[in-house]
């Protein structure tokens, strides 16, 4: 097995996780200000922080009423 | 009310819905991704246990083509759905809540209030797709090799053009539809027909897809070139806000 190797992809990653962890705080800090969202908000809550990536952007689209 | 004043307010709509937020976030995880997983790939594959060590030989080592081949199939992909999803509710929800009419009470033309929404948006993905191709063009260079800038960033602007030729469509469903629901339906029509008909040999040759190709050839100092596609695609753009405008200057909000 090759450590090395994969250890050296770690750092080009980061920025990455630095987006998707500003996305996932970004969301939740709109979920727990929002007084309607469609369905359930602890659904939300888990759908956010759970999927990667495209969980707080479905949120984003489809999760939010207005009020 | 002139044009900058309505395309401020549409600008500050882009930041309070999330919208330049989710773009920015998304192409930039895409662009900077797509070099360091193609480079990486191969590894990881390697590194999974159990795999036999002859297999190794079947994985080539990656090279730049690698890079933005990946980085190409990324951003058309989900820059043509951001292009849809982002789009397509812009008119069609203002005109459900109420507040297109009360907007339009105020001195504004209606060619100005659809043609600023159109304007921010494509700041948004001009901006995005700028800093994704910048981190996509670094990691491309500390990973693989330099590219050349002229082309890279013709292949970023063609992929542009193919982005605006959805959102203007989507815009011109969002026009047409009296709710969210068909204006949906209209903006994932719009992606049937331009890229059903686009992935066909020959006739694609026409479509706004086949931009991708021409894009990737030129970072690959390829030959290959498809003006008439890229002709067609600023005419459909072109066309789709027209229409737009036509409608929306008829209708009743």
């Amino acid at each position: 097995m090759n450590l090395d190797k994969l250890m050296q992809f770690i750092p080009y990653l980061i920025p990455v996780l630095i987006i998707e962890l500003v996305l996932i705080v970004i969301a939740l800090i709109d979920l727990v200000k929002r007084e309607h969202t469609r369905g359930p908000k602890w659904l939300w809550a888990i759908i956010i922080i759970l999927v990667n990536f495209i969980g707080p952007i479905v949120y984003f689209v489809v999760g939010r009423k207005d009020e | 009310m002139n044009f900058i004043t309505v395309f401020r307010k549409e600008m500050l709509e882009q930041g309070r819905t999330y919208r330049f937020l989710i773009v920015a976030a998304v192409f930039v995880a895409f662009g900077l991704s797509s070099p360091a997983l193609a480079k990486f790939t191969p590894e990881l594959l390697k590194a999974i246990p159990g795999v036999p060590g002859g297999i190794q030989a079947f994985f080539p080592t990656p090279t730049v083509a690698d890079a933005m081949g990946q980085y190409i199939k990324n951003m058309s992909q989900f820059g043509v759905l951001l292009a849809l999803l982002m789009t397509m509710g812009v008119v069609v929800q203002e005109k459900e809540r109420g507040t297109a009419a009360f907007f339009l009470t105020r001195p504004v033309s209606r060619t100005t209030f659809l043609l600023a929404k159109f304007a921010s948006m494509t700041v948004a993905f001009v901006v995005s797709l700028a800093v994704a191709a910048l981190g996509c063009w670094y990691y491309t260079y500390i990973l693989f090799e330099p590219i050349a800038w002229g082309p890279f960033l013709a292949l970023n602007g063609l992929m542009l053009v193919v982005f605006l030729v959805y959102m203007a469509l989507s815009l011109l469903g969002s026009t047409i539809a009296r709710s969210n629901g068909i204006a949906v339906g209209l903006a994932f029509l719009s992606l049937i027909v331009i890229g059903g008909i686009g992935a066909l040999p020959t006739i694609g040759d026409y479509f706004p897809g086949r931009l991708f190709s021409w894009g990737a050839s030129l970072v690959l100092k390829g030959t290959d070139t498809a003006w008439p596609a890229l002709w067609i695609s600023l005419g459909i753009i072109l066309a789709a806000l027209l229409a737009a405008c036509l409608v929306f200057r008829r209708q009743e909000v």
